[in-house]
C-alpha cells in the first residue's frame, strides 16, 4: 500500500492545485456582496493539498512496503471479469433494451464465473429481470430503456 | 397536550393499511440486507430511495426507516450464525454470539438480540419524540453562523469514527465537498466545473454516488473471493430462541445501559451505530462481573451491542430531522432523498409536515413490534437466505445498482456515474479511505457552501462571525477540537513507531 500512497498523494495534489486554480481562474472569488463562486473550491484546493502532501509524505517515510492492494491470479481474474461484463451491460442498456441487456447480464456472469447450471441460471435471471421490470416499469411507471427489439 | 394529539395524528398516518404495509416490507427487506454479506444499511437504503419516489414521502421514509432497522438486527443473523458481520454494526456481536453458537446455543443469541433490539428500538423512538421537538424550537433560532458550525462539526466528527488513518478520512470528505461543488452556483449562477455538460451542470446527484460506492464498490469487492461461510446448524423454531430466565437476568442491564449509550451516541453527528457498539461492549465488559467470559460467549457481549446499535440508528434520526445533519451514512442518504422529496429538514419540519415526522415516528413504534415478531418468528427463513450463494447474490444486486441508478432521472448518464464511483468505492474501500465520509459531504456540501457564504456576508467581522456568536463559538470549538483529537493521536502513534526499536 506505501507504492499506492504515494500514487495517490501525488495525483490527489495535482488534481488539488488543477482544481484549486481553475476555479481561481474561471470564477470570481469575491463578489460585491460576499464570497464568489471560487471561494471555497478554491479553499478546498488549498486543504486537498496539504491532506495529499501528508499522505505522500507519510507513504514515504513508511518502512515496510504493505501489502498489495490488488488480487492477483484467480481474484483478479474475477474481478475484471464482473467489472467487464457490467460496463458491457450498460453500453447494452440502450441496444438491446434494460430487460434483454439485464437477463444476459445474469446468465453471463453466474454461467461463466460461477460455473451454476443452466436451470439454477435461467430462472434467477428470468425471475430477477421480470421482478425489476414489474417493480419499476409498470409499479413505478419508470420509462426504462427499449432496446431494438421494443420492450 | 398537543404532544399526545401530534402522536394521534403520526398514528392515525402510520396506521393507513399502505403505510402498515411499507413499515412491514421495510423490516423483512432490512433483515434480509442486513444478513446478506457484502450489502450493508447504507446500500441497502440507496438501492431502496428510487423505489420510494412513486410513493408519498411519509410512505418513503416509514419504508426507509422500517429498513434500517431491520439491517441492525439483520447483521446479527450473520454474526452469530458464519461469524461474519452481515454490516459493520455487527463486528462486535461475532465476539460472543458465534461463540454461542458454537456452543449451541445460537437460537438464545438471536433471540436475546432480538428482545434487546426492540426495547432498544422503543425506548430510543420515546427519547426520539421526547427530544426531537425541543431541539427544534432551540435550533430556530440558529441564524447561517450557526448552521455552518453545525455542519463542520458534523463533518469533522465523522473522522472519529473512521478507521486508522485520519488523513484518507479527510481526504474523502473533502474529495467529496469538491463534489458538491460541481454545477450551478445558486448564488452567482456560474455553472462551476461542469466542462459545458448539460448533466454536470445540474451538479452531482448524490444517488448514483451512494450507490456506485456503497452497492457496486462492496460488490466487486466482494466479487474477487469465492464467499462460502461455514454455516452453524441448529435449531431455530420459536421455542429455540427464547433465552432463558438466567440469560434473562444477566441480559437486563446490560440492554438498559446499551440502550441508553446507544441513543446518546448515536445523536452525535457523525459518529453512528458502529461506534455506540464498540463503547457499550467495552463499558459491559467494564462493568462486569466476570469479565473473563467476554469473548467466549457471554450473553450480556450480545445484549449489550445489539441494544446499542438499534438505538443509535434511532438516535441517528434526532440530528436529521431536527437540524437537517445526518448521524450516519445511513441517515445522511434518507436526507438526501427527504431534499429529492422536496422536504427541507431542519427546525422547520416539524411545523410545517406535523404528519410526516409523527408518522415517522408512530411508524417507528410499529416498526419494533413488527421487528420483535418477524425476527424470532421467522429466523429460519433468514438462516435459508444466507444459504443463497454469492454467486446468485451478486450479479442481482448489480442488477438493481444500474437500475436503481438509472431510474432517478431515467438517465443513462446516471448509471455510467455510479459506474465511475463503483470503481472509486472499491478502490478507496482497498486503500482505507471512507465512503461514508465522501457521501456525507457530498450530502452537506451545497448546505455548508450557502451557510458560510451567506454568514460571510452578514458578517462585519469576517470569519470572527464564527466565534462572536455563542452557539456557533461553542459548535466551531468542538469542530477543531474533533480535527485535533485525530491528528494528536496520530503524532503520537507515529512518535511511538519511530522510536521502537527496529522489529528483528
Amino acid at each position: 500500500m506505501r507504492g499506492a500512497d504515494r500514487t495517490a498523494g501525488a495525483v490527489l495534489l495535482a488534481f488539488a492545485l488543477a482544481f484549486g486554480a481553475g476555479a481561481l481562474k474561471q470564477y470570481a472569488y469575491w463578489a460585491p456582496n460576499g464570497p464568489g463562486p471560487a471561494f471555497l473550491p478554491f479553499w478546498l484546493g488549498v486543504v486537498m493539498a496539504l491532506l495529499a502532501m501528508l499522505l505522500f509524505v507519510g507513504a514515504l517515510r513508511a518502512k515496510e512496503p504493505g501489502d498489495d492492494w490488488l488480487p492477483s491470479g484467480e481474484g483478479l481474474r474475477r474481478l475484471v471479469l464482473v467489472l467487464g461484463a457490467t460496463v458491457v451491460y450498460v453500453a447494452l442498456l440502450g441496444v438491446l433494451g434494460m430487460v434483454v441487456a439485464m437477463v444476459l447480464f445474469l446468465v453471463v456472469l453466474m454461467r461463466v464465473i460461477d460455473r451454476c447450471g443452466w436451470p439454477l441460471t435461467l430462472s434467477v435471471a428470468l425471475a430477477t429481470a421480470g421482478s425489476i421490470y414489474l417493480v419499476f416499469g409498470r409499479w413505478l411507471k419508470v420509462p426504462l430503456p427499449t432496446g431494438m427489439l421494443g420492450f | 397536550m398537543d404532544f399526545l394529539g401530534n402522536l394521534a395524528l403520526g398514528f392515525s398516518v402510520a396506521l393507513t393499511p399502505f403505510n402498515l404495509m411499507m413499515a412491514v416490507a421495510g423490516v423483512l427487506l432490512g433483515i434480509l440486507i442486513g444478513a446478506l454479506p457484502g450489502v450493508g444499511p447504507p446500500s441497502g437504503v440507496a438501492l431502496l430511495l428510487p423505489l420510494t419516489f412513486g410513493m408519498d414521502p411519509t410512505s418513503g421514509i416509514i419504508m426507509l426507516a422500517a429498513l434500517y432497522a431491520g439491517t441492525m438486527y439483520g447483521g446479527t443473523i450473520t454474526a452469530v450464525l458464519i461469524n461474519t458481520p452481515g454490516e459493520s454494526a455487527s463486528v462486535v456481536t461475532c465476539l460472543d454470539g458465534h461463540q454461542m453458537a458454537l456452543q449451541g446455543r445460537a437460537g438464545p443469541a438471536l433471540g436475546m438480540a432480538a428482545i434487546g433490539s426492540f426495547i432498544a428500538g422503543t425506548v430510543g423512538v420515546v427519547l426520539l419524540m421526547l427530544v426531537s421537538p425541543a431541539l427544534a424550537r432551540w435550533s430556530l433560532a440558529f441564524g447561517p453562523p450557526e448552521t455552518f458550525a453545525l455542519m463542520l462539526l458534523g463533518l469533522t466528527t465523522v473522522t472519529l469514527l473512521a478507521g486508522d488513518s485520519p488523513v484518507k478520512t479527510y481526504i474523502s470528505m473533502v474529495f467529496g465537498l469538491m463534489l458538491a461543488m460541481v454545477g450551478f452556483d445558486v448564488i452567482s449562477g456560474d455553472a462551476r466545473f461542469a466542462f459545458g455538460i448539460p448533466e454536470m451542470m445540474d451538479g452531482i446527484d448524490f444517488l448514483p454516488v451512494a450507490i456506485g460506492l456503497f452497492g457496486l464498490g462492496e460488490v466487486l469487492a466482494g466479487a474477487e473471493t469465492a464467499k462460502s461461510g461455514a454455516l452453524v446448524q441448529g435449531r431455530y423454531g420459536l421455542r429455540d430462541v427464547l433465552p432463558t430466565a438466567q440469560d434473562w437476568v444477566r441480559s437486563r442491564w446490560a440492554i438498559a445501559r446499551g440502550t441508553v449509550l446507544g441513543f446518546a451516541v448515536g445523536t452525535l453527528p457523525g459518529a453512528g451505530p458502529t461506534i455506540a457498539t464498540f463503547m457499550a461492549y467495552t463499558l459491559e465488559k467494564k462493568v462486569s462481573k466476570h469479565p473473563e467470559q467476554f469473548g467466549r460467549g457471554a450473553i450480556e457481549g450480545v445484549a449489550a451491542p445489539e441494544s446499542a446499535n438499534n438505538a443509535a440508528a434511532t438516535g441517528a434520526m434526532v440530528p436529521m430531522l431536527t437540524l437537517g445533519i445526518p448521524g450516519s451514512a445511513t441517515t445522511a442518504i434518507m436526507l438526501g432523498g427527504l431534499m429529492m422529496w422536496g422536504l427541507r429538514p431542519g427546525p422547520l419540519l416539524f411545523e410545517k409536515n406535523p404528519q410526516f415526522v409523527w408518522g415517522l415516528i408512530a411508524s417507528q413504534y410499529i416498526a419494533n413490534i413488527m421487528l420483535l415478531v418477524l425476527s424470532t418468528a421467522f429466523i429460519p427463513l433468514f438462516v435459508r437466505a444466507l444459504r443463497v450463494p454469492y454467486a446468485v447474490l451478486m450479479p442481482i444486486i448489480i442488477a438493481l445498482c444500474v437500475t436503481g441508478a438509472y431510474s432517478l432521472k431515467n438517465s443513462v448518464w446516471d448509471v455510467g456515474q455510479m459506474l465511475v464511483f463503483g470503481v472509486l468505492g472499491y478502490v478507496m474501500k482497498k486503500l482505507g479511505y471512507s465512503p461514508a465520509a465522501l457521501v456525507l459531504a457530498l450530502v452537506l456540501g451545497p448546505l455548508a457552501e450557502r451557510a458560510l457564504r451567506q454568514s460571510l456576508i452578514i458578517s462585519d467581522a469576517g470569519i470572527g462571525i464564527f466565534f462572536l456568536r455563542p452557539i456557533a463559538a461553542v459548535l466551531v470549538s468542538a469542530a477543531l477540537i474533533a480535527v485535533l483529537v485525530p491528528v494528536v493521536r496520530w503524532i503520537w502513534a507515529a512518535r511511538r513507531r519511530a522510536s521502537a526499536p527496529a522489529a528483528p
